[in-house]
């Protein structure tokens, strides 16, 4: 796929990239490495993902992660009791053999999101959502799969991909990944939009929404991403939220009124939302006074 | 793929090594595969791309921004470039003549030695100014008795040639100033502005955050006592009809260290001391307790309430009596050490936050000897960047006696946060 036709493919989604994006995007699909994306919480990175499924018409295989997970989780476990009743069934069958080298075969395998994505008949995207929540030795097992695209089931064996997945690795940096699984992947930042990009996100999801109240929106989030005070910064998708519940309310305008009984929507805590009290009784936010100076 | 764009990118992938990349071989192969289907004249594009094959951080793309535009100029950049060079060399050559002529006229008053001489005509016009004036306003002393004054003049001198070369040798450490937030983490913590200083503090937070976060994982994956857990196992056993296929342990128990933080802050400590502090108390992983003493010429304790915050610290270092004094380690640590009941033992990890800089450095040399005799640990952590600690005699001694760590920046101060809570 070139560059332009990816272009294409991106352009029908309805996400917003810049052209920083998109070259990330294509020397990762180029060169069929997985693409690692840090930033915030909200920016984006699992929206990447689901977009990219999306413009490359492949299935979203999704791998959450936290604490503890294992192999039995992200990778396969046998069924366990579908084999227990195997064995109760065949008790009396005098081939042993067979039947403990049927007990490891396909039939009882259950497939956990990392051995579907590469048995799938299909190439997919596999989303390895917030990397940095599972354990260290989970991170060293991904290199296999990330290197060499196979696996190994000791039972069974080297398990090698039917078709390569495009992999997208997710982290909020709660903790630093290790230079291997680094070296492997392609690298994405995504900060916080900016204000045009911000507005762009605004008229592609919710084009319904009058355009000047969009823009008072924006300016008003950029402004409260921008303070210090602000422990939580809002994420796009509250900012979407926030356009959303306005609009839905028949607001037209962001008044301090307006602000001050949607707040919630933008603001997740409530340190912020009584610095943003404070902030107002001092000095209107900066989308109120361009609207009250016309 | 043309053998000289191969070349190039060889000698590029060569770059980022040196300036600390692992630009590996494989790095080098994809990028002249990228490069081969791309269209090389949009410069921005083969930028991003090249840094998305050798760059695996934010802090990674900093520098390789700046290699990339190093190296990869545009024609009319490098034509800007030359010419700026010609003009710096000819306005260099200009300068050395002028510095030649003054060290000629000022005669035997001076005796310079040749690198002396050369390490002169590399000073700054206004150093070489202040020279010439101090030399002018002594000229009739060194006339009258040149044996009096000539020593005198030369360790003037001296002073002055050894901090044009310190500057140097910090100038060409190139702090990262691209992006202003992580600029900050490489910054001298000592050059902070006021203004920045919000911004720092929750830089240090969010990196806190991290090593807590890092901490505690490298804690789960050491948590096995390698002792069986044999009620889990037997519980867990019960989904597979009793095999024992799946094995549990008994989780170990880490003690966590015991601190006692010993903190300077005489004069432009105050700043650096405040920032460690704040980082050391926010990683939780770190020590099951703490206890904080601060220090110029006496010693006094402070209590966490204290040190929630920065006007609350600074309150209280001024209310101590302590602030705006000298800085004598040798009787904070003999005080540390008699306490009683005492504070130090075989437990506790002691944390020297100071720039070294004491009155009587042999008696602080012993007290530190002491205080390691008592202590389970002693670690220095130094705001002084390391280059420069060769040219101070009590630094020298007391890294002597214990571990020093270089603490300048951020960075530096979590990397010796991590080391702290891993060993």
């Amino acid at each position: 796929m070139t560059l332009e036709e990816l272009r294409q493919k991106l352009d029908e989604t309805q996400y917003v990239y810049d052209e920083n994006m998109l070259t990330v995007l294509y020397v990762a699909l180029t060169l069929g490495r997985p693409l690692l994306i840090e930033g915030a919480a909200g920016v984006g990175k699992t929206e990447v993902a689901k977009v990219m499924a999306a413009a490359l018409d492949r299935e979203l295989v999704r791998l959450q992660c936290y604490e503890g997970l294992d192999e039995s989780k992200a990778l396969y476990e046998w069924n366990y009791q579908k084999q227990l009743l195997t064995i109760q069934i065949h008790e009396n069958d005098p081939d042993k053999q067979t039947l403990t080298k049927s007990l490891f075969s396909d039939e009882f395998l259950l497939e956990r999101p990392l051995l579907k994505s590469i048995r799938s008949e299909k190439p997919v995207v596999l989303l390895i959502d917030e990397v940095d929540k599972a354990d260290e030795e989970f991170e060293a097992f991904l290199l296999e799969l990330l290197s060499e695209m196979q696996v190994t089931v000791p039972e069974i064996g080297t398990i090698r991909a039917k078709t390569v997945p495009f992999v997208v690795l997710t982290s909020n940096r709660a903790r630093p990944l290790s230079e291997a699984l680094r070296r492997r992947c392609a690298y994405l930042h995504i900060d916080y939009p900016d204000m045009d990009k911000e507005l762009a996100i605004l008229r592609k999801k919710l084009p319904n929404v009058d355009d000047r109240l969009r823009l008072q929106v924006a300016l008003a989030v950029q402004k409260l991403r921008s303070a210090e005070e602000i422990l939580k910064k809002p994420s796009i998708a509250e900012t979407l939220d926030w356009a959303a519940a306005l609009d839905a309310l028949g607001i037209r305008e962001l008044t301090p009124d307006a602000v001050r009984n949607t707040a919630g929507f933008v603001l997740k805590n409530n340190e912020d939302l009584l610095t943003l009290e404070d902030q107002e009784e001092e000095e209107p936010c900066g989308a109120c006074r361009e609207h009250s100076h016309g | 793929m043309d053998e000289v764009y191969i070349e190039k990118l060889s000698a590029f992938g060569r770059m980022l090594r040196r300036e600390g990349l692992a630009a590996a071989p494989r790095d080098t192969e994809d990028a002249a595969r990228l490069l081969a289907g791309m269209d090389l004249s949009n410069r921005e594009r083969v930028k991003t791309a090249l840094k998305t094959v050798y760059a695996s951080t934010r802090e990674e793309q900093l520098i390789f921004d700046r290699v990339f535009d190093g190296f990869f100029l545009s024609e009319e950049a490098m034509r800007a470039q030359a010419r700026d060079q010609l003009e710096r060399e000819q306005q260099r050559a200009r300068e050395r003549q002028q510095a030649q002529e003054e060290l000629d006229g000022m005669g035997n008053r001076v005796r310079l030695d040749s690198s002396e001489r050369e390490s002169y005509k590399e000073l700054p016009e206004d150093a070489r100014k202040k020279l010439r004036e101090f030399l002018e306003k002594y000229k009739g002393n060194v006339d009258r008795s040149p044996h009096l004054y000539s020593e005198f003049i030369h360790s003037v001198f001296a002073k002055a040639l050894l901090e044009q070369q310190m500057r140097m040798e910090n100038a060409g450490t190139g702090v990262e100033e691209r992006d202003p937030e992580m600029g900050l983490l490489y910054r001298d913590i000592g050059e902070f502005k006021d203004s920045e200083i919000p911004k720092a503090i929750s830089m240090i937070q969010a990196v806190a955050r991290q090593i807590n976060g890092e901490l505690s994982a490298h804690r789960r994956a050491g948590a096995h006592s390698g002792k069986l857990d044999f009620r889990r196992t037997i519980r867990r056993s019960l989904s597979t009809g009793g095999s024992l296929h799946d094995l549990r342990f008994r989780k170990k128990h880490p003690r966590r260290k015991r601190l006692v933080l010993l903190c300077d802050v005489s004069g432009s400590m105050m700043q650096f001391s405040e920032f460690a502090l704040r980082f050391i108390q926010s990683l939780n992983q770190v020590a099951e307790s703490s206890r904080t003493f601060l220090f110029s010429e006496t010693v006094v304790e402070a209590d966490a309430f204290q040190l929630q915050n920065m006007d609350r610290f600074r309150t209280t270092v001024r209310e101590s009596g302590i602030y705006g004094r000298g800085t004598d380690l040798g009787t904070a640590l003999e005080r540390l050490c008699a306490f009683r009941p005492p504070i130090l033992n075989g437990s506790t990890t002691l944390i020297i936050l100071s720039d070294s800089k004491t009155v009587d450095t042999h008696r602080a040399v012993l007290a530190l000897q002491e205080a390691k005799r008592l202590s389970g640990r002693v670690l220095w952590l130094n705001p002084i960047p390391e280059r420069n600690w060769k040219y101070l005699k009590s630094t020298m001694a007391v890294s002597q006696v214990c571990p020093m760590i270089p603490c300048s920046t951020l960075k530096e101060l979590a990397d010796a946060c991590r080391r702290l809570a891993r060993n």
